[in-house]
């Protein structure tokens, strides 16, 4: 059930709700992506732990922009990674099994470290490529797949 | 559960990619830096799970439910795959002879490394004969049980500081654990109940660096007591501009204003309400439209009316101070010089009332 059920809705602070906390954060930001050019450092800001109101996140995020790249992420409830108008910042939401957010970030990076695939899972990925191999006939006369030489390249 | 968390976790199907995403969660709620995530997946994904027992003292189980409602990460979540919850009565399926010689068979196994988690506050009345548990008061319980303990977790103000069993006049001689161990390393989550996520949290946190979270004065973990519940209150701007609801039903208070007439105790209270949030972070006391209680500062059971407003401030504080209030609240990003001031502005604002910022 969401808030909106409750016919009373609590006004924030200032005009429309905003609190004055957001526009700082651009500052902030400006520095993460100066460090970014300069030291291909990411760094990156956790929404949820500010005081920011529901409409000082609307604001922030219609301030930032819509990206060319978003990308959804299902592991564990559904995590939106968008990049905002301005590359390199991502707008990050992260989500539970029940659909709710729990995590809200801001990450300066050139991608999202969760977009990369993850070395354990690519060679539990690899074993299942193997085993697909097995079962289909077609493709059991390549070579024998060397995994000592595949661990040595991913490292 | 043999070998390390992260192989448990890949047998269930569970990705190194979701394993991240769990951190970087779960770092977010502990407020920690966001990049302490990517340390805790490291440090997790090694660890082995701790042996926790859990005994419940002169208390009411409000702290129980209370984690027991912890979403992410969920208790459940917590007992199967990061701790190895040994004894908790409520929660365990064993009972009577069973479920103490699981207790005592788990202090033999593990002695001087496993976690002791008590809630509830320890009665010394009557030789302790005011809350006994198999026979045995709990006073005898603790010093036992904390003797071979690596670290104890005083769950919920009754744990912490004596909480309401210790309330004028103390009718059975309630006492906090820190009053009775002096010789282990305690950690007080206080709260009546504490959040959550703060119990998981410094599970969390003892299971990811092997050790306990700074604590600060009062033994309190920093990343979650921190900051008052004023410093972090949404309802903050309208304290500053002095707007403040008179009634719980005026204008002021359908408009969301502050409610520190209305006997808020959120400027002396320490604790992440405010950003954390309640119930899977759909609200909290003060979003609700009612003022805080205090209930994770000592003694506040005995500090008053829940309504009076804070006492009046023996150093009054200058007009130029309550801009500075103002100035560090506004600005999120605040430069080492501003957390100076914000410092000072803290120390004095505690004391600040109304008049004082209309002036």
């Amino acid at each position: 059930m969401s808030l909106d059920a409750i016919p009373v809705h609590v006004v924030n602070a200032g005009e429309g709700g905003l609190s004055g906390n957001a526009p700082p954060l651009l500052r902030e930001l400006l520095t993460g992506v100066r460090r970014l050019l300069s030291d291909a450092e990411p760094s990156s800001i956790d929404l949820t732990a500010l005081p920011l109101t529901p409409a000082d996140l609307d604001w922030l995020r219609d301030t930032l922009g819509q990206g060319e790249v978003r990308v959804t992420l299902d592991a564990n409830g559904e995590s939106s990674l968008d990049e905002t108008a301005c590359p390199g910042v991502w707008w990050v939401t992260h989500r539970n099994e029940q659909g709710a957010v729990v995590a809200q970030f801001l990450e300066v990076a050139f991608v999202p470290e969760l977009v990369r695939a993850q070395v354990e899972d690519i060679r539990i990925g690899s074993a299942y490529l193997e085993s697909l191999m097995s079962e289909n006939p077609s493709a059991r006369s390549t070579a024998p797949y060397d995994e000592e030489a595949a661990s040595c390249r991913d490292l | 559960m043999q070998g390390s968390l992260i192989d448990s976790l890949a047998r269930q199907g569970i990705t190194r990619r979701a394993f991240l995403k769990y951190c970087a969660m779960l770092a977010s709620m502990m407020a920690l830096p966001p990049s302490a995530g990517r340390a805790m997946a490291e440090a997790m994904a090694t660890a082995r799970r701790p042996s926790v027992i859990w005994l419940p003292f002169q208390e009411c189980t409000g702290c129980t439910e209370s984690i027991t409602r912890s979403h992410s990460p969920s208790i459940e979540g917590m007992i199967f795959d990061l701790i190895s919850l040994d004894y908790q009565e409520t929660l365990m399926a064993a009972a009577g002879h069973q479920a103490e010689e699981a207790l005592h068979a788990t202090m033999k196994s593990n002695h001087g490394k496993y976690l002791l988690i008590v809630d509830g506050s320890i009665p010394l009345g009557m030789n302790g004969a005011y809350s006994c548990i198999a026979g045995r008061s709990n006073v005898d319980l603790l010093k036992e049980t904390a003797s071979g303990a690596a670290a104890i977790v005083a769950m919920g103000s009754c744990a912490s500081y004596g909480g309401i069993p210790k309330a004028n006049p103390n009718p059975t001689g309630a006492v906090s654990v820190s009053d009775l161990v002096k010789d282990k390393p305690i950690v007080n989550i206080p709260g009546c109940p504490p959040i959550p996520v703060v119990m998981t949290g410094v599970l969390a946190h003892y299971l990811t660096f092997g050790a306990l979270p700074e604590l600060d004065a009062k033994g309190r973990p920093k990343a979650f007591f921190g900051e008052t519940i004023h410093d972090r209150c949404y309802r903050r701007p309208f304290y500053d501009q002095g707007k403040f609801a008179k009634t719980f039903d005026d204008e002021g208070a359908r408009r969301g204003w502050c409610l520190f007439e209305l006997g808020c105790k959120g400027p002396v209270t320490y604790n992440a309400c405010a950003t954390v949030k309640w119930n899977g972070g759909t609200s909290w006391p003060v979003e609700s439209g009612h003022g805080c209680l205090g209930c994770s500062e000592p003694d506040f059971w005995d500090g008053g009316s829940f309504y009076k407003a804070l006492s009046m401030p023996a150093d009054p504080l200058k007009l130029g101070g309550a801009a500075a209030v103002a100035g560090a609240a506004a600005g999120v990003a605040v430069s080492v010089a501003n957390r100076v001031k914000k410092g000072a502005a803290k120390a004095s604002h505690e004391k600040a009332t109304l008049a004082d910022l209309e002036k």
